[in-house]
């Protein structure tokens, strides 16, 4: 489904992504995680080409991201994206804000984007918070809304860059919960996230990035007992201490 | 003495509505067209186009620092010179809707620019359009931040067509110009002149409060 071949990004002189090598089958789950400024946000932002890539291949879905010729808005439509901080649009509501790229991308009609779009909250457990504004939501509820806005376009892929960073501690798990969902129905999903406890009950796989490399990927059982970089080691002894 | 003044400036009075109105229709035709062109200007200077957008900025900045007085002289005097023979009304609007344009501009750049990147970057993963980005996402909330300073800027430009009344427009500063001629009062007649255009900025000058004040209290997401 996404396919890294050799893959390399620049910013200015910082190589933030070297030699990337990376495929991710449909339905699995992958976690990345690593320091920060490893270059996995970068990673997860490139497979939707919010980040150009410079060097490599990159296939999602089969068509070549790395190619300018490439219609992206066609490929961005098949990928839901969350971000940290949310992004929901201010001035819309729930309802509206899920709706929107339905109507306008995949041109379904406006009264089907709202029963879809009310259906989709109501399994995010949302169902009561349609017609709230953003600002009238707690951050794990905007992040909800904003899974569902991606849910609404059904995606073939979906993608959180740090879900959960964003949040309060007493809301990341109604978050968790329902991105265990999407990965029990199968869902095509690279999260990065630093949730270990999230990795080792719902990846497939689990991979570490540092400093612009993918170090180690391996399924999470593996990953988390027997980890062979020393490096990886190194990592998960700061993040599994608290 | 003073009531023959008076009765005067009443007898001159249709004379000086007559400016009024072609002061109207001097700035809200330059508004009009000084606010579309600027809003296109401004959205032109926040895409990732940097020769459009030092181009455009590098006429902004020419406009913003010359006086308007000059601009109009180049218009209606200097471009005959060129082959460009326009009256002094197309001239007035001209000139107008240039300046208007060019502070307008800037004005909307710094609305869309104050939107947060975020909003564009999920638009865009949600595979809209640029369009439709601009137009269902950033737009709307842009609007919040330039609303307020649009309605200033109008207030001002309106002030500044009197200007034009120097290239032979009658509007109402010129009828104050011939009135003063008659009736040797500069008081009374440009006190005149003040009040009418007072009248058309005041209630523009409290929109433009009450929409601050509005789009201050707005929502917004985190």
């Amino acid at each position: 489904m996404i396919i890294f071949r050799e893959v390399h990004k620049w910013f200015g002189k910082l190589h933030v992504l070297n030699d990337i090598n990376l495929e991710v089958g449909a339905g699995e789950v992958l976690v990345l995680c690593g320091p920060s400024g490893s270059g996995k946000s970068t990673l997860i932002r490139c497979i939707n080409r919010l980040e150009p890539i410079q060097k490599g291949e990159l296939i999602v879905d089969g068509m070549k991201v790395h190619d300018h010729r490439t219609n992206m808005r066609k490929l961005r439509a098949e990928i839901g994206f969350v971000f940290q901080q949310f992004n929901l649009y201010p001035h819309m509501t729930a309802l509206q804000n899920v709706a929107l790229a339905p109507t306008k991308v995949r041109k379904t009609s406006k009264r089907e984007a709202m029963d879809l779009g009310r259906q989709v909250l109501g399994k995010v457990g949302l169902g009561d918070k349609i017609d709230s504004y953003p600002a009238q939501l707690s951050g794990g509820q905007q992040q909800r809304v904003a899974i569902a806005r991606g849910l609404c376009m059904r995606p073939k892929i979906m993608l959180f860059d740090e879900p959960t960073s964003a949040l309060d501690p007493e809301m990341i798990n109604e978050v968790l919960e329902v991105m265990k969902d999407l990965a029990g129905e199968g869902m095509t999903m690279v999260v990065v996230t630093h949730e270990m406890g999230f990795a080792r009950e719902v990846a497939h796989r689990v991979a570490i990035m540092d400093m612009g490399q993918v170090i180690e990927i391996a399924p999470p059982e593996e990953f988390f007992s027997n980890p062979k970089n020393e490096r990886t080691r190194l990592f998960l002894s700061k993040i599994l201490r608290h | 003495m003073w009531t023959y003044y008076l009765t005067e400036l009443a007898h001159s009075l249709p004379f000086f509505l007559k400016g009024l109105w072609m002061t109207i229709a001097v700035s809200g035709i330059s508004l009009a067209g000084g606010t579309a062109i600027g809003f296109a200007w401004g959205i032109l200077r926040t895409r990732k186009n940097r020769f459009i957008d030092h181009l455009i900025g590098a006429w902004v900045d020419l406009i913003r620092g010359t006086p308007f007085l000059v601009q109009v002289f180049i218009v209606f005097f200097i471009l005959p010179e060129a082959g460009v023979h326009l009256e002094a009304f197309p001239a007035a609007v001209l000139a107008l809707t240039n300046l208007g344009a060019c502070f307008i501009c800037e004005i909307v750049a710094a609305g869309i620019r104050s939107v947060p990147w975020g909003q564009k970057e999920a638009a865009t993963a949600s595979g809209l359009t640029e369009l439709q980005q601009l137009r269902y996402v950033v737009m709307p909330q842009a609007m919040k931040t330039i609303l307020p300073p649009l309605v200033g800027q109008y207030v001002l430009l309106i002030k500044d067509s009197s200007v034009v009344s120097a290239i032979g427009v009658m509007d109402v500063t010129r009828a104050g110009w011939l009135t003063v001629q008659r009736v040797p009062q500069g008081l009374l007649v440009f006190g005149l002149v003040g009040i009418l255009y007072f009248i058309i900025c005041y209630p523009l000058i409290h929109l433009s409060n009450f929409l601050e004040r509005k789009m201050g209290g707005g929502t917004t997401s985190f």
